[in-house]
C-alpha cells in the first residue's frame, strides 16, 4: 500500500466555505481513483515565509491519502491544482516508503539507548554493545580531533 | 615544551536526530526545521550542526520541501 501526503496552499482571498469545497472535490477525485483519505487537516490561515503572486499569507490544506496497488488519480488531481490559479502551490509526497525505512531503522537500535548522551568518553566505550544496531553508531563525525 | 600547551577540550557533537531517534524528517515540522536555517535561512552545514551524513540528507529534502510550501523561507535579506 503506498501512502501519500498532499499540502496545496490556497490564496486567502478565498473563503473558507470555497477552500473547504475545492477539497471536497479534490477529495472526490481522489476517491473516485479508488485510493481512500486517511486524515484531513486545515491548517487555516498561514503566514507565507515569502510572498507568492504579491501575497503574503495563504491558506494550507493537508490531505492524507492511502492508496491501494498502482492506480490512482494523484496525476489528474495535480493537473487540475496546476490549472487552478487559487492554488498558489501544491506538493504530493510519497511516504510510505520513507516510514518503512524509518520504522526498520528503530526496533535495533533500541537498546543502546542509554549510552548516546553520555558516549563523549572517547573510543573505550563501543565494546561491550556488539549490537546489531552498531553499524550506524559509526555515523557522525569519526576523527573529531583531540589535540 | 616548557610551556604546557593548553589543551582545548573541543565538546562532540552529536546528531540531534540519533539523539532523539527521529527517523522520519517530516517537512510539516516547521519549528524542527527551522533549528537548522540560521540567519539567511542556508541549511546549516553538518560541519557545523554536528547531523549524521544520513539524518543530514533527510533534512536537506525536508527543508526543500518546505521551503517549495513557504513554510520556511529560501532566503532572507
Amino acid at each position: 500500500m503506498r501512502t501519500y501526503e498532499l499540502v496545496f496552499v490556497v490564496d486567502p482571498r478565498v473563503s473558507d466555505e470555497d477552500v473547504v469545497a475545492m477539497t471536497q472535490e479534490y477529495k472526490q477525485m481522489i476517491t473516485a481513483g479508488g485510493s481512500q483519505i486517511s486524515k484531513e487537516e486545515s491548517w487555516g490561515r498561514r503566514k507565507l515565509a515569502y510572498p507568492i503572486a504579491k501575497l503574503n499569507e495563504g491558506k494550507y490544506v493537508l490531505i492524507c491519502i492511502e492508496s491501494e496497488g498502482g492506480k490512482s488519480s494523484l496525476p489528474e488531481v495535480e493537473h487540475r491544482m496546476r490549472q487552478n490559479d487559487k492554488i498558489l502551490r501544491y506538493l504530493t509526497v510519497r511516504t510510505d516508503e520513507d516510514l518503512k525505512r524509518a520504522a526498520s531503522r528503530h526496533p535495533k537500535t533500541a537498546g543502546r539507548a542509554g549510552e548516546s548522551p553520555a558516549g563523549l568518553g572517547g573510543p573505550g566505550a563501543p565494546g561491550s554493545p556488539g549490537s546489531p544496531g552498531s553499524d550506524m553508531a559509526a555515523g557522525p563525525s569519526p576523527a573529531a580531533g583531540e589535540v | 615544551m616548557a610551556r604546557p600547551r593548553k589543551v582545548f577540550y573541543r565538546r562532540r557533537k552529536v546528531c540531534k536526530f540519533c539523539a532523539d531517534k527521529i527517523d522520519y524528517v517530516d517537512f510539516k515540522d516547521v519549528k524542527l526545521l527551522q533549528q537548522f536555517i540560521p540567519e539567511r535561512s542556508k541549511i546549516l552545514p553538518r560541519r557545523i550542526s554536528g547531523t549524521c551524513a544520513r539524518h543530514q540528507r533527510l533534512l536537506q529534502q525536508a527543508i526543500k520541501r518546505a521551503r517549495h510550501l513557504a513554510l520556511i523561507p529560501f532566503t532572507t535579506d
